[in-house]
């Protein structure tokens, strides 16, 4: 009995206890409600879909400064080319600002820009001092800075250099703008042809000749580490697979078998290449270790099978095929494993060129009788084209995989365009001599 | 100290003990001298013995035996003479009967017997004489005792009637002090009553007032309670309306901040659809932003940083001019990107 009142006088202190508490978490909780009800949340799922506004301010300089173009100009052109950016005209400019101090976000902000570079260059003997600092002008903060320096001879590279930096500070991806290109020019009629390897910077400039035949040059294609191109050379009147060291010159016969030898392509690890081999008859892919040379078919139909490629994890492999009656993409999870078809998009898909980051192959797509790039989003197996200027061929990624390189026709000659690797900006790159085919892009060497 | 008290004691007895033991022996001395006196003559009569012990344990000594004594005396006296007379005429008639023989001897004797007869009643006398001095002497003093017996006790008697009176006059000015004071008390006690009365009155005017502004509280509150009921459903409709046209306008704002901060956020080229930035944002009521917060990164900087600077880039933030709806809705709120649509 006494245990009882006590029970329920305990249960009546509880319930006074309680009260308040309760009350004062049932206020808490609408007080919580009430801020969950009045923090409006607001989702953004778009952005723009245009470039991002930077001004690029012209360099301070002190000293003798190198012939042509300007760091400033060079790196608007990389900014550019990138798809991404809009730099602004130095014409629009309130003022060239050089460092910190001198710069007013609200001027900069008026004009619309997004970010800032400024800096300055000095001359010191043979080399030259690039102090930079980029600012995101909205958040009036300093995101970047540095100061370094390179030959004189190599102005370009600390322009290209520079423009990486900001690239990766902006976007978040390394940049390419510091690596090769290799391509093959034409020029000549007729008999009289010439072909011409060459290596370029991205933007074209800085080309150098490192191959010249009378025959054709086909394919190239660069070693992981960016020191050896393979390619196909017609010199001793039939294809033969090449491996030419780009430091020495040096050139080594890979595949000279009976009947074709052609699409060379390396393997991640740089120690085997792909290529397609006819030498049992029928065009088939193969695995050449280049150490031993040793052959490993992949493939083993009665169709051609060409153009192979390692998949971005470098287990899988693309190819081409017409064992459905025309050429298409397919891909072998693991070499020599059944290939599984990848584009039923039209009767021509040839050339695959996977992407860096395993969502998307790009390939040679014919629609109507144009011949576009178009790619296949591995996830979905949604196909959207890349570009559509027609006579597209060659397609080449950059190594972030945002930009890809191409060959195509413009009046009546065949010249190398860029474009964003997701279909927008593209960017011509100014025309060499003669016609240009077949682009590489190079990796970014570290 | 036990020793004065003891003597105090002792003296205190005395004034009251000491005069009745005096009186008490003088008493007894008269007395044995006279039983002396008698025995020698009449030594056959015997005193009473009742009268004496009688007188003897009596606290006070009265005048009266010493009276009665005399008396005794006298009739002792009187028998005396009698049988003395009856003695002489026996002894005239033996001696007329053998006078003649003996008649000169006898005459003799007669005469020398007279002679110490009167020799023993001269003796007598004056012993008698003695005896009336010494109680004449011990009645003065009795009487003297007894007057002043008298005095004390009319001294006592003045005193206890002073006293008396004193004690009445003081009963008196008591009885005037108590029927005053009764009085007094009976004037309070009615002025209370009456103010008791009073107080009562006011209490039940007052309760009855009490409660009749109760009545009427009660009244007027559920007059209120219906009105306010009234006012609450009117204006949670109001609210309801106004939560409703709030909620509409914030959703335009809404709109036009999401539509304003797509044309200023630059994704960056490595954003995925799976990053996620929320930024929290305030504002001022005229659009300004007060401050911006990263609360949740996407874990690429350059996606956080393309938010921020999305979120910075606009100069006035589209807000309702409803100050309420400002409050509750664009004070402070939360923006998040999430990228859905890359290219």
């Amino acid at each position: 009995m006494r245990l009882v009142i006590l029970m329920t006088q305990t249960q009546v202190h509880k319930q006074f206890v309680l009260r308040p508490l309760m009350l004062v978490s049932l206020a808490l909780f609408m007080l919580a409600a009430g801020n969950a009800r009045a923090e409006l949340l607001i989702r953004i799922t778009e952005g723009v879909d245009s470039a991002i506004p930077i001004a690029v301010v012209p360099f301070a300089e002190s000293g003798t400064m190198p012939q042509g173009d300007k760091i400033s100009s060079i790196i608007r052109s990389d900014l550019t080319m990138s798809g991404e950016f809009n730099p602004l005209a130095p014409g629009k400019m309130l003022s060239l600002p050089s460092s910190r101090s001198d710069v007013y976000f609200r001027d900069w902000r008026m004009l619309g820009q997004r970010y800032l570079l400024v800096g300055e260059l000095t001359r010191k003997g043979e080399r030259l001092e690039a102090r930079y600092e980029l600012f995101d002008i909205n958040r009036e903060a300093r995101i970047l800075g540095e100061t370094t320096t390179a030959p004189v001879s190599s102005a370009r590279s600390l322009a290209h250099h520079i423009s990486d930096k900001i690239y990766e500070a902006i976007t978040g991806e390394p940049g390419a703008f510091s690596t090769k290109l290799a391509y093959v020019t034409v020029m000549g009629q007729g008999d009289n042809m010439r072909y011409r390897l060459q290596v370029s910077d991205v933007d074209g400039k800085r080309a150098k000749v490192r191959l010249e035949s009378d025959e054709p040059i086909l394919s190239p294609a660069w070693s992981p580490d960016g020191k050896k191109l393979a390619y196909v050379s017609f010199e001793t009147s039939k294809p033969v697979i090449f491996v030419h060291e780009l430091a020495t010159g040096e050139r080594q016969k890979l595949a000279d078998f009976r009947g074709l030898n052609s699409a060379p392509a390396w393997s991640p690890d740089g120690k085997s290449l792909l290529m397609t081999l006819s030498r049992d008859g029928n065009a088939e892919v193969y695995k050449m270790e280049l150490a031993s040379g040793d052959l490993t078919r992949l493939t083993d139909h009665w169709a051609i099978d060409t153009s192979g490629a390692w998949d971005h994890a470098g287990r899988g492999v693309f190819f081409t095929s017409d064992r459905s009656g025309g050429p298409q993409i397919y891909h072998m999870e693991r070499p020599g494993s059944e290939a599984r078809r990848i584009t039923f998009g039209s009767r021509y898909n040839a050339r695959p060129r996977p992407g860096p980051k395993g969502d998307y192959v790009y390939y040679v797509h014919q629609r109507n009788n144009d011949f576009v790039i178009a790619r296949t989003n591995l996830n979905t197996g949604e196909e959207s084209l890349v570009t559509r200027t027609g006579s597209d061929e060659s397609p080449s990624l950059s190594p972030n995989g945002r930009l890809l390189i191409y060959a195509t026709e413009r009046d009546g000659t065949s010249v190398l365009t860029v474009v964003s690797a997701d279909g927008g900006e593209t960017y011509s790159l100014p025309a060499a001599e003669g016609e240009v085919r077949d682009p590489a892009w190079g990796p970014i060497v570290r | 100290m036990t020793g004065n008290e003891r003597e105090t004691i002792s003296t205190g007895k005395a004034p009251w003990k000491s005069p009745v033991a005096v009186s008490v022996l003088l008493h007894l001395l008269i007395a044995i001298v006279a039983l002396a006196g008698w025995s020698w003559s009449e030594p056959m009569q015997e005193p009473e013995p009742n009268s004496i012990s009688a007188r003897l344990v009596s606290p006070e000594p009265e005048p009266s035996p010493v009276i009665n004594e005399q008396e005794q005396a006298r009739d002792r006296e009187q028998q005396k003479a009698e049988a003395e007379r009856q003695q002489a005429e026996a002894e005239r008639k033996q001696q007329e009967e053998q006078a003649r023989e003996e008649a000169e001897r006898r005459a003799q004797e007669e005469a020398r017997k007279r002679e110490e007869e009167r020799k023993r009643q001269e003796a007598q006398a004056r012993e008698r004489a003695e005896q009336k001095a010494r109680e004449e002497a011990a009645r003065k003093k009795a009487e003297a005792e007894a007057k002043e017996r008298e005095r004390q006790r009319l001294l006592e008697e003045e005193r206890r009637r002073q006293e008396e009176a004193k004690r009445k006059a003081e009963e008196e000015r008591r009885k005037a002090e108590e029927e005053k004071r009764r009085q007094e008390e009976a004037e309070r006690q009615r002025r209370e009553e009456e103010a008791r009365k009073e107080a009562e009155r006011k209490r039940l005017e007052a309760e009855r007032r009490l409660r009749e502004e109760q009545l009427q509280a009660l009244a007027d509150e559920a007059r209120q309670e219906q009105e306010a009921e009234q006012r609450r459903q009117r204006e949670a409709a109001a609210a309801r309306a106004r939560e409703a046209q709030m909620l509409s306008e914030s959703q335009k704002y809404q709109s036009l901040i999401r539509e304003r901060l797509t044309q200023a956020w630059y994704p960056p080229s490595s954003a995925t659809e799976d990053m996620t930035a929320r930024l929290q944002i305030a504002l001022l009521p005229t659009g300004e932003l007060a401050s911006v917060k990263l609360v949740n990164s996407s874990g690429n900087t350059a996606f956080d940083n393309s938010a921020l600077g999305a979120v910075r880039a606009l100069n006035r933030y589209p807000v309702p001019e409803n100050r309420d709806t400002f409050e509750r809705y664009f004070r402070q709120f939360t923006i998040e990107f999430n990228p859905q649509r890359l290219r």
